[in-house]
This record gives structure tokens, sequence and C-alpha cells, in this order.
């Protein structure tokens, strides 16, 4: 348990290159003792590289990392005393379950006594005590990967949990029984957790934090409805939210309102520093409504196909080349044809160079 | 079709077993042969075709009051140098090969598939291009015609064989083992070996095998690098050749030059069937 602090971190895997290829552009962050936090963003952004540069296995090509405020850049994994579980189930193979468990308590000489209790009370969480003296070649993949998670959990005195989307492998059920698990365990340990992942639900409903990343950089860190309300980049609106946000290309017309094909839209930013005044703006199909009138701030478009998703309905409209997305109540009689669409310019997001004003 | 397929493999497999069995029982049985029934008539079956006699194993082994050839002495020669060569070879060769899968090493243009591939080019040479080579380093450090020169050369001999194997054997272990096993707190040496080690127990036993089976059967520089002093079986064997070709006790010196290689078979089958050749890391 403990604050990471992660001060002008970078990394390249070619730094002697003449033109080296960063994976972490530099960044610091600091994360809190005892909370969560999510690491999303696609394939290849440098999750996994940040993970590692965590727990030692990499070794940043700047910066420093501080555990509770501790200098531990140059410290090995083993003498970190941190957790990491990857993606897919990293058992030994030759060792039960019992022992798997057991390892990284053994390896840093608890008690035997210790070992039985801390051993005992996680498999009981993971619900893998009956298998405790089967060799764990034997499981199957979730349950191997159960045993991984075990590993990571069995030490109470960590730094923090880093998970590489551990729950990749594990069946939908089970895997949202064991993201409560690892809420509680938070709770009641206080582990630093830090899970990656590239599902923004699952980073939506587990982490008191969301990091989100693209292409080696930390686009926006904050809370689930920041990230959803208000995206600091185009990229991030794109990235949460099914659908992804609305974006529009637009121009400035006066201090508070852009122009969508000749259509003033209010909102609530102040876009007079502008020097470029073609902006772009977003805007979350949740936001958008239906109604009678054409009026200020409605659109004028041709609704072209209505999707039910049982919970809700999904239209897509256009209007010229733009295509428009809204969500709205699916019990709300709807048809094909011309429609009026509200944008609350409360919910109006104006992007200049792809970032948020 | 079903059947014609069970028919056709089972015909197959009975003919293959028959190639493969009727030397050693041909070897059997003329090794209790004598001069009359070798060179006589052809004969099979003993008591019926001949009568046995176990003059062709007694010649074998040595004894005061009969003469004969001392080939048990040049059999446990074999069977220390095979083993020494082999054990230095996976010892070494595991170390090396895990060095290659694991670390990067950069030297000039060489890179870790060169280091791999110059171990494996060893094996690739021709032995008689080494005959020299080795004939004067082992003269030069005064190891000619003794049990230790021909355990430094057959260790050159082995070594790439168990390279090579556990190289490969290591690429497929994840690296996630060795990390989760520095995570939990072990430093490299004892993620090497409480960790990656226990498990390519089938890898070694895969290498060793190898290893016993190259050394075992090595003639070329066992006849190159002895004299009188030391001799090992493949040699003692050829020597027991004389102008009237003594076919029993050729055969039955033949016969416990490969039960070792048996029996070494018989216990590397049983516990690779037992399933232990799969990871089961994933």
């Amino acid at each position: 348990m403990a604050k990471i602090d992660l001060s002008n971190i970078s990394h390249s895997y070619n730094p002697n290159d003449a033109n080296p290829t960063f994976a972490l552009n530099p960044f610091s962050m600091t994360w809190e003792n005892g909370k969560r936090y999510a690491i999303l963003g696609p394939s290849g952004c440098g999750k996994t590289t940040m993970l590692n540069i965590v727990s030692g296995l990499v070794k940043p090509s700047k910066g420093n990392i501080l555990f509770d405020e501790k200098d531990v850049t140059n410290l090995i994994t083993e003498e970190r005393n941190i957790a990491q579980v990857f993606q897919f189930p990293v058992i030994y193979s030759t060792m039960t379950v019992y022992d798997n468990l057991a390892f990284p308590l053994k390896c840093r000489n608890f008690s035997k006594e210790k070992i039985d209790e801390r051993v005992k009370s996680v498999s009981d969480t993971l619900r893998l005590s009956s298998f405790l003296n089967l060799p764990a070649r034997k499981l199957t993949a979730d349950q191997k990967q159960l045993i991984s998670l075990g590993r990571g959990l069995v030490r109470e005195d960590v730094a923090g949990v880093l998970m590489d989307e551990p729950l990749t492998v594990i069946d939908p059920d089970l895997k949202f029984r064991l993201r409560r698990n690892l809420k509680e365990i938070n709770e009641q340990y206080k582990t630093t957790l830090v899970y990656v992942t590239h599902d923004q639900n699952e980073a939506m409903t587990f982490a008191d934090n969301i990091i989100v990343m693209d292409q080696g950089e930390i686009v926006q860190v904050g809370l689930p409805k920041d990230l959803f309300e208000r995206p600091k980049t185009t990229f991030v609106g794109y990235f949460i939210g099914s659908p992804a946000m609305n974006i529009f290309d637009s121009e400035v017309s006066s201090e508070y309102s852009v122009k969508i094909n000749n259509i003033e839209i209010k909102t609530n930013s102040k876009l007079t520093k502008l020097k470029d005044k073609n902006v772009k703006l977003g805007i979350r199909s949740e936001f958008i409504n239906v109604v009678e009138k054409e009026g200020e701030n409605t659109i004028k478009a041709s609704l072209t196909r209505v999707e039910d998703f049982g919970n809700f309905k999904l239209l897509t409209a256009n209007m010229d080349n733009f295509v428009i997305k809204s969500k709205v109540d699916r019990e709300l009689p709807i048809s094909i044809g011309d429609i009026n669409l509200y944008i609350p310019p409360e919910k109006c997001c104006v992007y200049a160079n792809e970032k948020l004003i | 079709m079903e059947k014609l397929y069970t028919f056709l493999k089972y015909t197959f497999i009975t003919l293959w077993t028959v190639f493969i069995v009727a030397p050693f029982l041909w070897a059997v049985s003329t090794s209790f042969k004598d001069f009359q029934s070798v060179n006589s008539k052809v004969t099979y079956i003993p008591w019926l075709d001949f009568e046995p006699t176990l003059e062709g194993w007694r010649v074998l082994v040595k004894s005061p009051a009969r003469g004969g050839v001392d080939i048990v002495e040049p059999y446990f020669n074999s069977i220390f140098v095979t083993c020494t060569a082999s054990l230095v070879s996976i010892v070494l060769g595991t170390l090396a090969a895990y060095a290659l899968s694991r670390f990067t090493f950069k030297a000039g243009f060489i890179r870790n598939n060169d280091i791999t591939f110059f171990f494996i080019s060893q094996r690739i040479m021709p032995p008689i291009v080494l005959s020299i080579p080795f004939f004067i380093f082992l003269s030069t450090i005064g190891l000619l015609d003794s049990l230790l020169g021909l355990v430094v050369v057959y260790i050159v001999l082995l070594m790439p064989i168990a390279v090579w194997i556990m190289v490969d054997f290591f690429n497929r272990v994840p690296k996630e083992l060795d990390e989760t096993a520095l995570i939990d707190g072990c430093n490299p040496y004892q993620a090497f070996y409480k960790v990656v080690l226990p498990n390519s127990i089938p890898g070694l036993i895969v290498a060793g095998m190898f290893c016993i089976i190259f050394g075992w059967i090595d003639f070329f520089f066992a006849f190159i690098l002895t004299f009188t002093e030391v001799q090992l079986l493949p040699v003692k064997v050829v020597a027991l050749n004389s102008s009237i070709t003594p076919w029993w006790s050729l055969s039955a010196s033949a016969l416990i030059s490969v039960a070792p290689l048996i029996i070494v078979a018989f216990v590397v089958e049983r516990y690779l069937s037992k399933g232990n050749l799969s990871g089961a890391l994933k």
C-alpha cells in the first residue's frame, strides 16, 4: 500500500537510435494510496509499458518512480514489492494451487502460519479452496487466471497490484463477480489497484479514476462522468461511449456560437480568443433530443435508421454530409423521415485542434 | 472403408515391427551359435536348428583361465565418458540457452540468432574437419588417450545439441513466467532455478537423451583420440573382428552395446507419454 508517483517518465525501446520512437511520451502522474485506477486505451498505446515501468520489468528511458516518496527507479522488480497480473494466466505448473498462492510469501520468508492464513483467505475470496491440493496445471484456463490473480492479492503489504487486462480469459458472469471482489478487496485492504483494459465498461465500473491513453500520450485523467461529458480531446470522445461522440466540423460564428452547415448552434464555451475559426463541435448522442418544432439550437435532419437495443433506440439521421446519432427512449414513437433534433448548449464541447476549449 | 483403414494400419505396423525387430532377433540367435552353426548352413531356432552355446558371450569377459577380450572396462569407460560429458553439456548448455532465449546480445553484427547458429554449426561441420585440431589440442595439453580428454571432446560435440534443443524450448516458455517470478520476489537466479527450470524438465530430458545417444554411439573420435590406455565400447566392439569373423561374439557385444539406449528409450517414453511434455502454461 503506497502512493505511487510517476515523475517525468518517458520511455523508448530504441533510445540509442538517431530518431528514437517513444512508446511513452513524458508525463507525470500520482496514484493515490488505496484508490482504483483504470488505464484505458487502444492496443499499442503504451498501457503495458507503463505497468512494466512501475513494476520494474522495464527501466524508463527518463524520469523517476517514487513509492511513498522513496525513489525506486533503480530498484529491481523483486525489491519493489509490487504485484502484477498478466493478460494470460501464468502459473507454476509444477506446483500445487496452494504452493502457487504461497510462492510470493515463501520468497519473502513469511512464517508458515502467516502463509497458511493468507492463502486460506485469498482462496476463499476467489473460490479456489477446494482445489488447493491439486496440481495447478490440472485447472481450467479461468481457474488458472484466478491463481494468477490470487498470487497478486496474497501479499497484504504490496505497494500496488497492477493488472494487465486480467479478466480477458474469464467468462462474463465470473468477470462481473471478480470485478466486485476486487473492489471489495480494495476497500477492505486499501490496496492501490491499477487495471489496464481496452474495455470502457470494465474501466467505468471498476475505477475511481480513469486514465485514457493514445499513442504513448496520456490524453485525459478523470472520473468516469468527466470522460463521458467533457472529453478533453476528440479521441476521448470517439473512444469513450457507445456510440462514439457526434463530432461535426464547424466554424465559429459569434462569441458563444458555431455554425454547422449555416445552422447556428449556441454553446456554453467562449470562443472569442480563437485564431483559427475552424473548430469541431462534439455532442453525445445521449444528449440530443427529438423535438416537434424547429427552434433555437435545433437541426433538421432526415432520419434514415432506427435501431432498437431493447432499453433504448438509436437513431441515425443525415443532414447533408453529416451523420448524427441520437439515443432516445425506446417508448418514443418515431418514424423514418424528417425530424428536428435539439442540441442543448450546456452539453456541447467545442474542440480546436482536437482539444477541448 | 473404416475396416480397410484399420486393416492397412495394422498391416503396416506389423511389417514395420518385423523390420525393426528382426535384426535384433537375428543377433540374439547368432550370439548363441558356434562356428559350426554359423558357417555350415543357415540356422534359425536354438535346440531345433543348432545347439546353443554361451561361447560368444564368454569371450567378452577376460579371465586368466580362458583368455578372451575384455569388454567390461571399455563398457564402463563409455558409460563414464558419455554420462559426464552429457551432464556437463546439459548444465552449461541449459544456462547458455536460457541466456540466449532471454537476454539480448550484441557484438558488432552478431546477434542472439547468430550465436545459436554458431553452436549448431559445430554439428553441421563434418567431424573429420575437427579431427586434426582435436588431436593436436589433446596432445598439447597431454590428454591424448585419456578419459578426461575424451570427456572434453565429447562436451564440445554434445553441448551444441543441448543448446539447440533448450533454446527452442525456452523460447516457447512465455517470458511472463520469469517476470511473474521476479514480481513474486525471486531474484533472476531464483526465477531460473525455482520456476523456469522445473517447467523445463521435459526439454531437459529430451536434450539429455540426445546427448546420451550421440555420446554413446560415437566411434570416430573414440577411434582417433585413443590408442592403448583407454578404449571406448564402439572401438572395442570393432576390434573384436579378426581374420575369422566371430559373428557370435560380435552379436553378443552389439546387443549389450544397445541395451543402455533401449533402457533409456523406455524410461523416457514412459515419462513423456504421461503428458509431462505439454507445457501447461496457458
